[in-house]
């Protein structure tokens, strides 16, 4: 790191939980972002900020100014621009010294598999089950770390799964059924600040993950109801039989 | 006996009469299971993903043998998928 390195990161570095150690390590991380949504533009920008090396942006859309209100990644001047480039556009103004790849399309099979493989830490910030149970499988077989955010309406939620634990839940242990209704921020409707808060805490996990520092929510869901502001914690335990992590029945 | 529910999101439609925003008191035969809980609310068993009882996760293989007791805070989530 160059003194201006080290001044940009001042304030990070001088907590003992990261120090000079850790923050080489964040500038060492690659993580993988699906998602440039509402969870995905506030996880992005603190990672870019926070100083994460290298980021690969996933997103198959483009900026619709129904995106706006939540979505703080993107500009109005962005709207009908693909979201990976509006992304990385505001990333790289907030910290040039960050590397950012862009994926405008969807990854699928061997294409997500070698993706995550590729990151240390993946991030989903995606808005529908059938991703987030691809995406949750890619990680557990190619053993990476997977933030897990959801929101919608008032409420929101945060795992973290552990494919590197033996005992650790995957997002399949909590989620058993298959084709479950899908319910959307843009059918259901989310307040702007809630994708936000847990947006903001999948950064606070991943930065956890390439630091070491602290306990992260491995098999803990956290969730959020803001409409009476509670917090509640619940312990998910690993599915013996779970189709993904679990052995067969 | 007694046992709270609270519904989460899309489930508020089937929170029972007297619920104050998503909480709502709910009367229920003694030795109710939890199954049967979500039965009689008439929430499809198909939009309960989550449940919480006084906060501890009941797995879906647990949920026709968990039994309720007076009390009880029963919580349903639906798929919290958005973002």
């Amino acid at each position: 790191m160059n003194d201006d390195d080290l001044l940009r990161y001042s304030r990070q570095i001088m907590l003992p939980e990261i120090d000079i150690e850790g923050q080489e390590r964040l500038c060492a991380a690659h993580v993988l972002l699906v998602g440039l949504g509402g969870l995905g533009s506030p996880a992005a920008m603190y990672l870019a900020a926070a100083g994460v090396g290298r980021l690969t942006l996933v997103d198959f859309d483009r900026v619709d100014l129904s995106n706006l209100q939540r979505q703080i990644i993107h500009r109005t001047a962005d709207i009908g621009r693909p979201k990976v480039e509006s992304a990385r556009d505001a990333l790289l103004a907030l910290n040039p010294g960050v590397t950012v790849t862009t994926v405008p399309h969807a990854l699928q099979d061997e294409a997500l598999a070698e993706a995550v493989r590729g990151a240390d830490v993946v991030v989903d910030a995606t808005d529908n089950l059938a991703t987030r149970f691809a995406l949750n499988a890619a990680c557990v077989r190619a053993r990476r770390p997977l933030v897990i955010g959801a929101a919608i309406r008032l409420e929101g939620q945060v795992m973290v799964v552990r494919p590197d634990r033996p005992d650790g839940a995957c997002y399949r242990c909590l989620y058993r059924g298959d084709g479950e209704p899908d319910e959307t921020c843009s059918q259901s409707g989310v307040l702007a600040p809630v994708v936000g808060i847990i947006g903001a805490m999948q950064a606070v996990e991943v930065i956890k993950l390439i630091t070491g520092a602290g306990d992260t929510l491995d098999g803990r869901l956290l969730l959020l109801d803001a409409r009476d502001m509670e917090w509640q914690e619940v312990r998910v335990p690993k599915h013996a039989h779970c189709p993904v992590c679990g052995v067969p029945a | 006996m007694r046992v709270t529910v609270k519904l989460y999101a899309t489930l508020g439609a089937w929170l029972p009469p007297g619920a104050v925003r998503n909480v709502a008191p709910f009367e229920l035969p003694d030795g109710s299971s939890v199954a049967e809980a979500i039965e009689r609310l008439g929430v499809p068993p198909g939009q309960v993903h989550l449940v919480l009882v006084n906060g501890q996760f009941v797995a879906p293989e647990a949920r026709a043998g968990r039994r309720l007791a007076a009390d009880d805070a029963l919580a349903l989530w639906p798929p919290v998928a958005g973002g």
